[in-house]
């Protein structure tokens, strides 16, 4: 298992928490935390989420397959930001 | 235009160029179906919902247009399953329309209530619930907007009764394509840098070079370069299996050549094609000397199985295009061809004729083949049937073959056949189907007789749910549990039931007798045919790779593994 912190902007769209929910779920990825807030831009939300991934799966493709995810506008990896803070 | 949010849907059907909607009426989705009865807009009403979801995936696969199916609430969506699952698989253009019940209801358990966006959350590329009728035709638009560009696959929209009811206005909405990815030139030259100083070269086709539309593009490339072609499941027909080029499918049935190619390369070309484990086999054992080159329009595909040396994210044609431009000289591929020359010749396709005088069920499909021709389009099930369909049909044009490669949905053919037929009125379309998988589907053929959908079908009636009595015979010593279905007892008679539905019933069990009532199935043109062919039910399918083990393990037939006995 590794550990990654990953920060989404997503559409304010009906349904849009729900399909990345199960695009987790679908592809084994736990969830260990998860937070939902509106972001700067009104018509966006932010989604903090930290996960576990898989032997043999890369939070890469993660990035990518949330990327798919119609109502997704953008991910980062925050995982290096956290540990920074974290050893602060 | 004033209008009801009903008008307003089969209005933006018709502006987004829908000709043809495949669907039962049922309450919530009630208020669509009076604007469509003066529609230009053809409605084909099904048997079952999941009929009108395959025919749709049969339709856009045929024509390479949208395809649209419709549903009332709850157990009409439900049966819409299936049928998204299997277009998310394979990467099929269609849009599902479904009932709702109405807003003030919602998430009160009324009746036929169903939660269908979230049902589908997981095998759909976009879903919308609309809540304004004032939103329908944009929700339209961006719909088949989202299910026909990048990666096709099958968009949801689910309506609530009483947006569909109320009053709006109409406008019009626009369709405005997103632009195709623009390729990165540094990786088309890594691209064109590796392929030319490759010695074992293979472009490994996928069904994303159908679906782009790049057949003509495959073709120049190949025969610039003289690189040895292997088309997947999704991609036959992608390149003409007459050309010389062209070593087969490679996987779990493909053939030695194909197969061989992949783990002999020293370079993988994958063009539109996903790595699946049908054609790896053994990941970690699958062409184990290959640099890769892969490139799709998903980059999510790039990297997921196999590490790409060279990732391009961009639209098959596009790449292709790009790389003929820098590629100018042939490679040496002498040494290449010869060894891959040899395996042509020693392990063609090739099968025994029972040994208890039975039907061969592979002779069956090549002559139907041959006297279809490579201008009619064939269907598949899912089973043994399904690949003598891929490896005995030859096909030399893209949209030929239509089948359920990644969901292998039993079932498939005879909706699929009536979509494709639908959308290509004037080609010959035979559903090549198992006797297991016809009694899934089968009651489409009454759709297809009183809507004058002409369809032909063979049913390759082995008695069995065959593909697995074959699992049975090969890793569990011939215990035939549950895998007898009774048809050759007649259970049913398929000629008595084609009859009953509509169509004209043939049987043909002997040799002599094939050629004969394929060119008598062809002559009926006023109504669908069923064919029962009954075959021999020991038949097995061969080339195969056993699940599990590495494609060096290929067997051209029991006991006999050209691969692994090179190695030694
Ligand atoms: C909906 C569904 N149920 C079960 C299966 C598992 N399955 C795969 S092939 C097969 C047998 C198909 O029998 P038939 O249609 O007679 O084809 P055959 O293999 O005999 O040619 C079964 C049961 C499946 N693929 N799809
Ligand atoms: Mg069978």
């Amino acid at each position: 298992m590794t550990r990654h912190s990953l920060s989404l902007l997503l559409r304010n769209e009906p349904g849009a928490l729900a399909r990345i929910v199960v695009l987790f779920s679908s592809r084994g990825v736990d969830v260990e935390s998860l937070s939902l807030a509106p972001a700067e831009r009104g018509d966006l939300s932010r989604l903090d989420v930290i996960v576990d991934l898989q032997p043999g799966r890369t939070v890469v493709q993660l990035i990518k397959q949330l990327g798919r995810v119609v109502d997704v506008k953008n991910v980062v990896d925050r995982t290096h930001d956290e540990a920074i803070e974290l050893g602060a | 235009m004033d209008t009801t949010g009903a008008g307003a849907l089969i209005k933006a059907l018709e502006d987004v160029g829908c000709e043809v909607i495949f669907g039962m009426p049922g309450g919530a989705i009630l208020p669509a179906y009076d604007p469509l009865y003066d529609s230009k807009i053809r409605h084909v009403l099904v048997r079952h919902e999941q009929g009108a979801g395959h025919a749709a995936q049969g339709y856009a696969q045929a024509t390479g247009r949208v395809g649209v199916c419709m549903a009332t609430s709850g157990p009409g969506a439900t049966n819409l399953v299936t049928p998204l699952a299997d277009a998310y698989m394979d990467s099929v253009p269609i849009v599902a329309i479904t009932g709702q019940v109405a807003r003030s209801v919602i998430g009160t358990d009324a009746f036929q209530e169903a939660d269908i966006r979230s049902i589908t959350l997981p095998i759909t590329k976009h879903s919308f619930q609309v809540h304004d009728p004032a939103d329908i035709p944009r929700v339209i638009a961006e719909a088949f907007m989202l299910a026909s560009s990048g990666r096709p696959g099958p968009v949801l929209v689910d309506l609530p009764k009483d947006v569909l009811a109320t009053a709006t206005t109409y406008t019009p909405p626009k369709l405005a394509l997103p632009p195709r990815p623009v390729l990165s030139p540094v990786q088309i030259r890594n691209a064109a840098q590796l392929i030319g100083s490759s010695k074992r070269p293979v472009f490994y086709v996928g069904g994303g070079v159908i679906r782009s539309g790049a057949a003509q593009e495959l073709r120049k490339l190949a025969e610039r370069t003289g690189i040895p072609v292997v088309t997947t499941l999704m991609a036959r027909g992608a390149f003409p299996d007459s050309h010389p080029l062209h070593l087969g499918m490679p996987g779990m049935h493909g053939t030695v050549p194909a197969v061989a190619a992949l783990q002999r390369a020293d370079l993988l070309i994958a063009l539109g094609t996903r790595f699946d484990d049908r054609v790896t086999g053994l990941l970690p054992e699958f062409a184990p000397h290959a640099a890769v080159i892969h490139a799709d329009i998903d980059p999510a595909e790039i990297s997921k199985n196999r590490k790409a040396d060279v990732g391009i994210v961009g639209d098959c044609r596009d790449v292709m295009a790009a790389l003929s431009a820098v590629i100018t000289r042939k490679t040496d591929l002498t040494e290449w061809w010869n060894y891959l020359g040899g395996l042509v010749t020693t392990y063609p396709l090739g099968y025994d004729w029972p040994a208890d005088g039975m039907l061969a069920p592979q002779y069956v499909i090549e002559r139907i083949s041959k006297l279809a021709g490579p201008e009619a389009i064939y269907t598949a099930g899912v089973g043994q049937h399904q690949m003598w369909a891929a490896q005995y049909v030859r096909y030399e044009r893209p949209g030929s073959f239509i089948n359920s490669g990644g969901a292998g949905t039993m079932g498939f053919a005879v909706p699929a056949a009536m979509g494709a037929q639908t959308g290509a009125p004037d080609r010959t379309v035979w559903a090549i189907d198992g006797d297991g998988c016809f009694q899934m589907t089968n009651q489409e053929l009454a759709t297809c007789a009183a809507e004058g959908i002409p369809i032909k079908v063979a049913i390759i009636n082995n008695g069995n749910l065959g593909m697995v009595r074959q699992w049975q015979t090969l890793f569990y010593e011939g215990r035939y549990s549950n895998t007898r279905l009774g048809t050759h007892q007649r259970h049913p008679d398929f000629v008595k039931l084609a009859d009953a539905l509509g169509c004209v019933g043939l049987r043909c069990e002997d040799q002599s007798e094939v050629d004969g009532t394929i060119l008598e199935a062809m002559a009926v043109r006023d109504r669908p045919v069923v064919v029962d062919f009954v075959v021999g039910q020991d038949a097995l399918v061969w080339p195969m790779v056993a699940a599990g083990t590495g494609n060096d393990e290929i067997m051209a037939a029991r006991g006999i593994r050209p691969l692994f006995d090179e190695e030694e």
